[in-house]
This record gives structure tokens, C-alpha cells and sequence, in this order.
């Protein structure tokens, strides 16, 4: 009998971990009513302290080299200073990007082919020994070795003879196209204009690793420290790190960062519902700590509009991110622009927005640029909806197109739950083009199988659920991997969904990159947006928006525009 | 379900025949079935629960609402989309309230779940009793070679880590394929080794009892032997297996449908709605427990209707009724096979 036994067993652990969950409810309700902890906050942060990071991915291959950050991340951005960083400022300012060992952030010459960077002096390692341009060098050449894969792809494309360099261990002779004339000088020569190279030397692989300390694969162990913290533990992978002081990073170098507590705990691999709850219930350790990875989940959000101690300890954050549905044209019936736009039309952005948690969770998108100046957000709604959508106009598209008793169509989403791919965002587009006549099956893909199908070019779906974020905030790494047409992989993960290759956008983007003044770029790309928008190539649906916890005692919060979080950089917990 | 009290003596009438008094004694268990109380009110919960289930078009224009239909003007979008008005939005046009984020009808959702979960784990637990039968019965009777091979294929079933296996098999099959069948199926064709198991023990204490003997002697063959004489006697275990399997099955449906390898959405079912109501237990606990009630008064009343059908058929009860307890007491519980069953 052993079959009824385990049956049983499982139905007794669904039972207490049902007991388990009411019990939790019962005993964590929010009882943040301590005064004291809105009085502190008012407080002057000051040094000292321990700062916990709750999180739920792990900081797996802590090596500069492997990152593949924004901006520098956020808790590798404690440990490797990059040429130059961030902006840690509020909203928009922390669009902008700043020198951090260089003195200024490139100096380009006429066609921005070649950028030059000089690095501040008195700069040191955690061992006290001088940063130089060679370990810049070193640090990005060690990037293009196979063994420390996992960051971002423009140094191979950008650098001249990178598509083929293998590495400081293969090849020790080293990359030609990055020259130091001297200790504290740097250049870079690329293959094609790059105006937003500023960009991208915020990036981890242009943190300095010294050649003598390098172990290879074994350096993400006990990397060498720029920054104001050093690695004293880092245990499972990345899954707990334990940072300490460094003794020879200096303020006068560094006027981004603060670097208050004297130890930052980072715990990771944790559930999203504990972490918020460890947030909310604020006790013991917990009071001094943030979440840089955990978004609070519409029931959380739901629960805290009833608390207004808890709502004050929530930070609002704004991530450059559109979600959308993607449409190959290829595929009919989505090769007829007019369906294509009965689709635009017929999108009930309320619906949507509530499936993907709530207006404080999502914003309405009408463009696929995301609406920040940065990225050159320019307004536009081709295809207008309004607010629950615009059925009637959907099937007036639809009838002109030949499909005047309605369409039946294939929808491919994910079945993660995350609230942007997943069944319940799929579910409201079925809905609201219901209203429109359009029958729609939901595909469901579990989350491997779904982004192998989404991003191949040859057997991507017509019509399915998609992302994009931006590596920067710029209109450059959002418009040109979808609508470049010379990105199109054939063999290998494809972003280009519209499989979109027009030879006057193409253009467009070349001149863009040529561009040294961001602003002016940044205008250019929300022309360039707009005018692709015209052609219904996808629906933007919403952009994200980050709501984040933090603890009791947590003073001094950042949340630039950049990465929508808040910056541990910039924290205090005393 | 409601169905149930009929089986055995639908199986009393082919026992007849033999020597044991079959008729008579389904006839007593199934007055000693009516006479428990907890039984009666269990299969009236599970009747009224079908019936439901069975007018949930009817009800649905009753209350003038459908499974599907988002209002999104019943859910507060600033706060998460937790349903406007106390009780998860309860009203008079949304007797249960609504589904947070959604704006959906609970009552009418609820209905289309009960569909799917009473079907599926009824479904399933006829696959499971099918293929048990066969094959316990086979491997009963068959030779040494097809009693070993097919006891290691059951053990092999039972062994298998049943809900990977059903998500694997889930994920790989074709997207228009019907999923209340596809999990009918999976939780059948994967999970019958127990009855399997059961209705092989059962057959080899059978086997050499004096009425087989008789029947085999008198020239009947095997599968006249299996028809006539086995399968009326394993009627008892058997029916009180699956009272106990579907219970089980609602349950795997609803982990299942938790994993997200369930039904597929906008369809209801209430492993579906307990899984997207699991993080909203604090903010709006309606969500929650109507599905999370419902499922629970439908294991409880299986599970409370499956021991007294088991006790009805246990000649021990009989005797309990009969002479009282002393004499139970002496009875050596281990050599009775029925004993298995209630473990």
C-alpha cells in the first residue's frame, strides 16, 4: 500500500503547509507602528553600521570580466570602479553618465572612432598598490577570454580586431586597438563610430584588474578591489557575500559613492515573498536592509495602501523597459499592416496594466521607446486605443483587410510568473480583442522554450509576448538590436522580431552613432521611434515600474532613473 | 459520487451465481451504508457540489455574469487590483466578488472549476481502476514469467516520481490537444500501481478459494473465472480504492494546475484559482478560501464517503453490527486482506 501512503504524505504536507501560511498571516501582519522609525529617517545619515541586501538572484561569477551589468550594477559597483559610472542622483539625473577613474568621461576625437580617457591620480588597489592603465587594458582584454564569458557583446563588436581576439591567456600580446602610452592614459580605437562609448566604459569589464593577482576563472573568488568595500566572503557562488571596508579606497577620488555602512551583507537566492516580508516586518538585522532584485507584488502593494508606515518605506523606481507584443510579419495574417493595427487598436491597456499588477506596478506604453528624455522619448500614439481600447475601429481595419467575420489567431506566451510574459497578461490581450472579433488560443511555453522560440529567427511565432530593457539609457542599445537590419541573427538568439530591415533606418542609426552630444542623439532616436512606429510592427503595451521595500533604519535613498532601484552606493543605516 | 451506492450491487448481481451469498450481503452494506449518517451528508454534499457544477450555465444566467469577462472597473488598479468593497468586491451582481486584477466573477469561476476538478479527478480515477484491474488480474492469474514482469512494471510506476513526470508530459504534448483529457490521462495512465497492486494480492487469496476451485473444476477457463467468479469478489476493494484515489486525484489536478502544467487559462478550475490566489491570502482572503473551502469540503466529503463505503463492505463491520465488539477483537486483523485498504 505504498501508493495511498504517499498520497496521503502529500496531502498532509499541502495541509500544513496550509496551516503554515494562515499561521504566517496571522503573525506578520504589518506592525511597523513604530514612530520612531519616520523620525530617524529624518536624521543626517551618518558612517557606521551593517547593511543587509536581501535579494534573489545570487551575484553568481563575481568577476569583472562575467558581469553583465547596467550602469556598473549596483552591488558590483561597491567593489569595481569602472572609467566612468553612473550619475547616483534622483530620477533623470541618474541618467547621466559621469567620470569615476578617469577625470572626465572620454574625450572623442572627430568621428568618435577613437575615445581617450585619462585616469585620476592617486588611485589605489585594496592592497595599496597603484591603479594603472594597463590593468584597465588587462581588465577589458580579459573579457574576450572563453573561459570568463557572460558580458554584454559591444567591446567584440566595437573594438578593432575584436571579433577575433581570444583573450590575455591565448593571446598575450593583447589587444592593438587599446593603446597606453602611459600609467595613466588610455585609448580605445573602434571599428565604427560610437557615440555613446561613454556608455558603455561603465561597464564592469572596464574595472582595472591587475595582471600579477589574476588566477583566471578562480579570480571572481577574491577579486581585487577599486572600490569602497573589499571581498571577505563570498560563499556559494555569489549566493552570500560578506563586504568589508576598504581601507584604501578615498573619498577625494570617488564623489559618487558614499560607502556609510562599515559591512554590507549580501544574502541572495531568497523567495520574493520572504524578502518582502523580512522588509515589511523590519525586526532585529532586517531594519538595515534593502532589496536591489525584489519588486513588491500587487497583493503585497495591495496589503501596504492600508499602512502608511509601510507605504513611506517604499520606494518608486523607474527602469528604461518596455514590454510588447511582438508581431512577425512573416507569419500571416500579421504580414497585412491592417491587421497588425485592428490588433493596435483593439488593446485594452487597462486590462493589461491590471493583469501586470496594477497602474502602480505598469504605465500605459504608446511607444516603444521607453518614456524617459534619455532614451529621446518622443510622444506618439499612431494607433489610439485609449484607455480600454477601440473595438469598433478594429473591426473596420478587419473588414477592409478581408476578415469581416472575425480572425482567429495564435497568441505564444510564457508560463514564468512574471507578470510581463506570462498567463495573465496573455489572457487580458485575449480578452480585449474578444471585443474586437479576434479569436485568440493562448500558447503557453515554459520560459526556456519560450525565449528559444521568441528570439529565433527562422521559427518565431507570429504574434507572442515580448521585453526589452536598455543596457544604457540611450535610444542606441533599445532601437538598434530590434529594428537594426543588419542584426538580424540568422543562427542564434535573433531581437529583430519583425525580422525589420529597412535600409533608411539602418542609415539613421549609423548617423545617430556618429553622434558625440547625447541630447541631440537622444532627440534623433525618438524621430527615428516614432517614424518606425508608424508601421505597427509591434503594440507596446506597458513600462514597468519598480516599487521596492526597504528597512526600518535605511537612510539616504537613491533610485535614479538608470536602474530604477535603489543604490546601495548611496545608502546609510545609522 | 452519487453513483456510487448502485456499484455494488450492479456487482452482487454477477455474484449471485456463486456460492457466496453476494446479493444478500451488498444488500446489507448497502443498508448499512444508509444507515451512517456521516456517509448520507457526504454524498449529499457531493451531490449538490455535481449538480452545481452540471448548472453552472444556468446559475451563471441566473446571475447574469460569465467566467470570463474583465470589469476593470471593479478592481482597485492603484493598489495592485485588489477587487473594490469589503469580502473581495461581494455584491448583488457578484454574489462571491471578483477576482483581484481581473474584475472576473468568483461565483461563476468557481462553478466552471468545480467542472473541471469533479471531472478530472472522476476522469482519471476510471483510467487508474481500468488499467489496475487489468493488469493486477493478469499478473494474478497469469503464469510466474507474466506475474514478474508485470509486478516490476507496476513497481516501476509506482516508483516514478509521478509529478515530474506529468509536467514533463504536459510540456511535450501539442497545444491544441484538450487539457481536462490531457489530465485525465496523465494522472490515470501514470498513477495506478496501487490498484494494480491491490487487485493482484486480492486475486492470488482468491485463487485458492473453494468456489474458484469449483468453477475450475466444473471447466470454466481463465477469463470466464476472472468475469464470473474474481471480479464480483474485488468489487468491495476496489470501489473502496477509488473513493479514496479521487480525493487524491482533485488534489494532483490541483498541484498540477498550481505548477502552472494545469488547465489552460482563461479556464477555470480550482487548483488554477488557488495557485493565483496564493499570494493574495492577506490582501483579499475571499480569494482564497472560496476555492481553497471548496476543495476541502469535496476531499473531506470523498474521503468520509470512501471509509464508510469501505466499512460497508468489511464483513468485520458486519459482524461488529451483528455481535458487538468482543468478537471483533479476537479476529486477526493481519490475515484479513480488506485490512490493506484502510491503511
Amino acid at each position: 500500500m505504498r501508493q495511498p501512503s504517499v498520497h496521503s504524505r502529500r496531502l498532509a504536507a499541502a495541509a500544513v503547509s496550509l496551516v503554515l501560511a494562515a499561521g504566517a498571516a496571522a503573525c506578520s501582519g504589518p506592525q511597523d507602528n513604530d514612530a520612531k522609525a519616520s523620525a530617524t529617517d529624518k536624521g543626517k545619515p551618518q558612517k557606521g553600521g551593517k547593511l543587509t541586501v536581501l535579494n534573489s538572484e545570487p551575484q553568481t561569477d563575481f568577476d569583472p570580466a562575467r558581469l553583465y551589468t547596467s550602469g556598473g550594477g549596483n552591488v558590483p559597483s561597491l567593489v569595481f570602479r569602472t572609467l566612468t559610472t553612473r550619475n547616483r542622483a534622483n530620477g533623470a539625473a541618474g541618467t547621466k553618465v559621469v567620470p569615476d577613474l578617469a577625470t572626465d568621461t572620454g574625450r572623442p576625437n572627430a568621428d568618435a572612432t577613437e575615445w581617450t580617457y585619462t585616469l585620476k591620480e592617486g588611485l589605489e588597489y585594496e592592497d595599496g598598490t597603484p591603479i594603472t592603465s594597463a590593468d584597465i587594458k588587462y581588465g577589458v582584454e580579459r573579457s574576450f577570454a572563453a573561459e570568463l564569458s557572460g558580458g554584454a557583446p559591444y567591446l567584440r563588436d566595437w573594438l578593432v580586431g575584436g571579433a577575433d581576439y581570444q583573450g590575455p591567456y591565448k593571446d598575450p600580446k593583447g589587444l592593438a586597438s587599446i593603446e597606453t602610452p602611459d600609467d595613466r592614459t588610455i585609448v580605445f580605437k573602434l571599428r565604427k563610430p560610437e557615440g555613446d562609448f561613454p556608455f558603455l566604459a561603465t561597464a564592469t569589464q572596464f574595472a582595472p584588474v591587475p595582471k600579477a593577482k589574476d588566477d583566471g576563472a578562480k579570480y571572481e573568488e577574491h577579486p581585487v578591489s577599486s572600490g569602497p568595500y573589499k571581498v571577505v566572503k563570498n560563499e556559494d557562488d555569489g549566493r552570500h557575500l560578506l563586504l568589508e571596508r576598504n581601507p584604501n579606497w578615498s573619498e577625494k577620488t570617488d564623489d559618487q559613492r558614499h560607502a556609510y555602512p562599515d559591512t554590507i551583507e549580501v544574502q541572495s537566492g531568497l523567495d520574493s515573498a520572504v524578502i518582502n516580508q523580512r522588509l515589511s516586518t523590519s525586526s532585529g538585522p532586517d531594519a538595515a536592509a534593502v532589496t536591489t532584485d525584489t519588486n513588491l507584488g500587487p497583493a503585497e502593494l495591495a496589503q501596504i495602501g492600508s499602512d502608511k508606515a509601510l507605504a513611506a518605506r517604499v520606494g518608486t523606481g523607474h527602469f528604461g523597459y518596455t514590454n510588447y507584443l511582438a508581431f512577425n510579419p512573416k507569419v500571416k495574417p500579421f504580414d497585412d499592416p491592417k491587421v497588425r493595427q485592428a490588433i493596435s487598436y483593439a488593446i485594452n491597456r487597462t486590462s493589461v496594466i491590471n493583469a501586470a499588477g496594477g497602474s502602480a506596478l505598469a504605465e500605459p506604453a504608446t511607444t516603444f521607446l521607453p518614456d524617459q528624455k534619455a532614451f529621446g522619448y518622443t510622444p506618439y500614439d499612431h494607433f489610439p486605443a485609449g484607455p480600454t481600447g477601440d473595438p469598433a475601429k478594429a473591426k473596420e481595419l478587419l473588414k477592409e483587410a478581408g476578415h469581416a467575420d472575425g480572425l482567429t489567431i495564435s497568441l505564444t506566451h510564457s508560463t514564468a510568473q512574471n507578470r510581463e510574459t506570462s498567463p495573465e497578461v496573455a489572457t487580458a490581450v485575449q480578452e480585449s480583442l474578444k471585443q474586437a472579433g479576434i479569436t485568440v488560443k493562448l500558447v503557453g511555453l515554459e520560459p526556456n522554450a519560450f525565449n528559444e522560440a521568441r528570439w529565433s529567427a527562422t521559427k518565431s511565432p507570429g504574434f507572442y509576448l515580448s521585453r526589452w530593457g536598455a543596457d544604457w539609457p540611450s535610444g542606441g542599445p533599445f532601437l538598434a538590436p530590434i529594428f537594426d537590419g543588419r542584426q538580424i541573427v540568422k543562427d542564434g538568439s535573433n531581437f529583430n522580431h519583425a525580422l525589420f530591415d529597412d535600409p533608411a533606418v539602418n542609415k539613421e542609426i549609423d548617423e545617430i552613432n556618429k553622434l558625440t552630444d547625447l541630447a541631440a542623439a537622444a532627440e534623433r532616436w525618438g524621430a527615428l521611434d516614432k517614424k518606425i512606429g508608424e508601421q505597427a510592427l509591434d503594440v507596446p503595451l506597458f513600462h514597468p515600474v519598480y516599487k521596492r521595500l526597504y528597512g526600518k533604519d535605511v537612510k539616504n535613498v537613491v533610485i535614479s532613473d538608470w536602474t530604477g532601484v535603489l543604490d546601495v552606493s548611496q545608502v546609510a543605516v545609522k | 459520487m452519487t453513483t456510487l451506492p448502485d456499484l455494488p450491487a450492479s456487482g452482487a448481481k454477477a455474484g449471485a451465481a456463486v456460492a457466496v451469498p453476494a446479493a444478500s450481503d451488498a444488500r446489507q452494506a448497502w443498508r448499512r451504508l444508509r444507515g451512517r449518517r456521516s456517509a448520507v451528508v457526504a454524498a449529499g454534499v457531493l451531490g449538490l457540489l455535481v449538480v452545481l457544477a452540471l448548472a453552472a450555465p444556468l446559475l451563471a444566467a441566473v446571475e447574469g455574469q460569465d467566467a470570463n469577462t474583465y470589469h476593470d472597473a471593479l478592481v482597485d488598479s492603484a493598489r495592485g487590483g485588489v477587487p473594490i468593497g469589503s469580502f473581495g468586491g461581494v455584491s448583488g451582481d457578484h454574489w462571491l466578488g471578483v477576482e483581484p486584477g481581473t474584475g472576473r466573477d468568483l461565483f461563476v469561476r468557481l462553478l466552471y472549476g468545480a467542472r473541471v476538478s469533479l471531472l478530472v479527478a472522476a476522469g482519471a480515477t476510471v483510467v487508474q481502476v481500468l488499467i489496475g484491474v487489468a493488469v493486477g488480474l493478469a499478473s494474478g492469474l497469469g503464469n510466474r514469467l507474466l506475474d514478474a514482469v508485470l509486478s516490476r512494471f507496476t513497481d516501476v510506476m509506482i516508483a516514478l516520481p509521478m509529478l515530474v513526470l506529468a509536467i514533463a508530459l504536459t510540456a511535450v504534448v501539442p497545444n491544441d490537444f484538450p487539457r481536462p483529457l490531457l489530465l485525465i490521462l496523465v494522472i490515470g495512465l501514470l498513477d495506478w500501481g496501487g490498484t494494480s497492486r491491490i487487485v493482484r494480492a486480492q486475486t492470488l487469496t482468491l485463487k485458492q478459494l473453494d468456489f474458484v476451485a469449483a468453477a475450475r473444476l466444473a471447466g470454466s477457463g481463465r477469463w470466464r473465472v476472472a468475469r464470473r467468479e474474481l471480479l464480483p469478489s474485488l468489487a468491495a476493494p476496489v470501489i473502496t480504492y477509488a473513493a479514496i484515489l479521487l480525493p487524491m486525484n482533485m488534489v494532483l489536478e490541483a498541484s498540477l494546475s498550481f505548477l502552472g502544467v494545469g488547465v489552460k487559462p482563461p479556464t477555470p478550475s480550482w487548483g488554477q484559482m488557488l495557485s493565483s490566489a496564493q499570494t493574495w491570502f492577506r490582501a483579499d482572503p475571499m480569494y482564497v478560501l472560496l476555492p481553497a473551502g471548496l476543495l476541502f469540503v469535496t476531499v473531506l466529503a470523498f474521503t468520509v464517503l470512501g471509509d464508510a463505503v469501505r466499512a460497508a463492505l468489511d464483513p468485520r463491520e458486519a459482524g461488529r453490527l451483528r455481535v458487538g465488539r468482543r468478537r471483533t477483537s479476537r479476529t486477526p486483523a493481519a490475515a484479513d486482506p480488506s485490512k490493506d485498504i484502510s491503511s
